[in-house]
């Protein structure tokens, strides 16, 4: 018969093995759910340099901002805006009704302001220029709760892009408007580049013109498709 | 002073000893591998931010495009976190008057930034570039997961080295038309056929550089 320990390491072995369990358990839950905390991060390495990266703080300016704000009055290089048509849609104070001399309207430019229509514009007015977007849809809905209007909300209906009054105006107009806003919308002067908006005036055209399209305008040949 | 002695007993928990230091390294060296692991300790962060701002409300349940505001993803390394206007392009008129939108409208105001926390932040060495892969078919919800269902937004993918390579080295099946770019609930797996991926792949001229200079300079 073979001496055997202490019943006490009897008991620390198993106090071991179940205290052995416990990383595993941790890791296993920490890779299956969510934490508000930051990840740890012990070896820092260079991780975190002394720089700048877009939008990130900055102590040195009263702003807190790395980005510094353009200083009034001056001018980017390549920003001047002398050519009043490309960036305001106005010659001689007049809405110009022909597209940028460096932006020809092409099926390339038109499929560019199709898409960026589709990203910027449609949230209210609606794909095909209507009016009927989903921010369109759900503003008019909290307008018209029935405890009334929720946290405020007010909301004009979203114009159709193929109202008379839209229709009739030059593209030099429906630049600005898209650069500047007009009553309730707001300019997306800074979040879509000048060609950008200048292709979406070019698409709203088409859009428009799509509206009130006649038979004559298909080519020929695709004619019996559409009938 | 006494020679120590092991005791006698101590020929019975020989075995056990041996057992116990072979099993020893393997339960560290997995323990490590595992808890240490991007998979573990990036992936599920969800910081509250100042403004409960729901990407499952404005991207699943309004549509908006990602790029509405983002814009300068697809030209531009650096995926703009949008400006305070932004918001407030909505937001003088919907909910204008939401405590929940105070932030905002204090921002809006003072000219001052509302402090988002950060999610997604690569090493400070590391240059990833997102013009470069949302402008050739990667989409947004392969490193980001489905923000679309995200009511708070969390780090879906380790964004560790090695996964970036993962997909460097075999990008095919990561690849869409461009026009799907920002659609998240759109799967290429199982939409497209390996052929038609194949295809995009030459299309887009995707040539993953798996040199170090690609991405560390």
């Amino acid at each position: 018969m073979m001496q055997m320990p202490p019943k006490i390491f009897f008991y620390l072995g198993i106090v071991a093995a179940c205290a052995a369990l416990i990383p595993p358990v941790l890791a296993v839950q920490s890779r299956n759910t969510t934490s508000e905390k930051p990840p740890l991060h012990p070896f820092l390495d260079m991780d975190v340099q002394p720089k700048f990266k877009p939008q990130t703080e900055s102590v040195l300016f009263a702003d807190g901002r790395s980005a510094r704000p353009q200083p009034a009055g001056t001018v980017a290089r390549d920003e001047a805006m002398e050519d009043t048509h490309r960036n305001f849609g106005v010659v001689d104070g007049q809405w110009v009704t022909t597209m940028p001399r460096d932006l020809p309207v092409s099926m390339d430019l038109l499929r560019r302001g199709q898409a960026r229509f589709n990203i910027y514009c449609t949230a209210c007015h609606g794909y095909a220029g209507e009016g009927n977007g989903t921010v369109n849809r759900r503003a008019l809905e909290l307008v018209t709760n029935a405890s009334g209007p929720v946290n405020g909300t007010v909301w004009v209906q979203a114009k159709n892009i193929h109202d008379p009054t839209v229709t009739v105006q030059p593209v030099g107009q429906l630049f600005n408007t898209v650069t500047h806003g007009i009553r309730n919308m707001a300019g997306y002067g800074t979040q879509i580049p000048t060609d950008d908006r200048w292709a979406i005036v070019a698409y709203v055209k088409a859009l428009q013109r799509s509206f009130d399209a006649q038979l004559q305008d298909v080519p020929p040949d695709q004619r019996s498709k559409v009938q | 002073m006494s020679r120590f002695l092991f005791p006698r007993w101590s020929n019975a928990v020989l075995p056990l000893v041996a057992v116990g230091g072979a099993i020893a390294p393997l339960y560290i060296v997995f323990l490590i591998a595992y808890a240490w692991s991007p998979k573990t300790i990036e992936v599920g962060y969800k910081p509250a931010q100042p403004v409960p701002y729901s990407h499952a409300l404005h991207v699943g349940q309004l549509g908006l495009d990602c790029r509405y505001c983002h814009t300068t993803v697809d030209r531009a390394a650096h995926a703009s976190v949008p400006a305070t206007q932004t918001c407030m392009n909505c937001h003088t008129q919907v909910q204008k008057d939401s405590p929940r939108l105070k932030p905002v409208r204090e921002s809006y105001e003072s000219g001052r930034s509302v402090l988002w926390t950060r999610v997604h932040d690569l090493p400070d060495y590391s240059y990833f570039d997102h013009s470069a892969h949302v402008n050739r078919g990667v989409s947004c919800v392969e490193c980001h997961g489905r923000i679309d269902q995200m009511e708070v937004v969390q780090k879906a993918a380790p964004m560790s080295m090695g996964w970036c390579l993962e997909c460097h080295r075999n990008p095919t099946d990561n690849l869409r038309p461009l026009d799907r770019i920002t659609q998240l609930s759109w799967d290429q797996r199982t939409e497209m056929t390996a052929e038609e991926r194949e295809a995009l792949k030459k299309l887009y001229h995707i040539n993953p550089s798996e040199n170090c200079s690609t991405c560390h300079r």
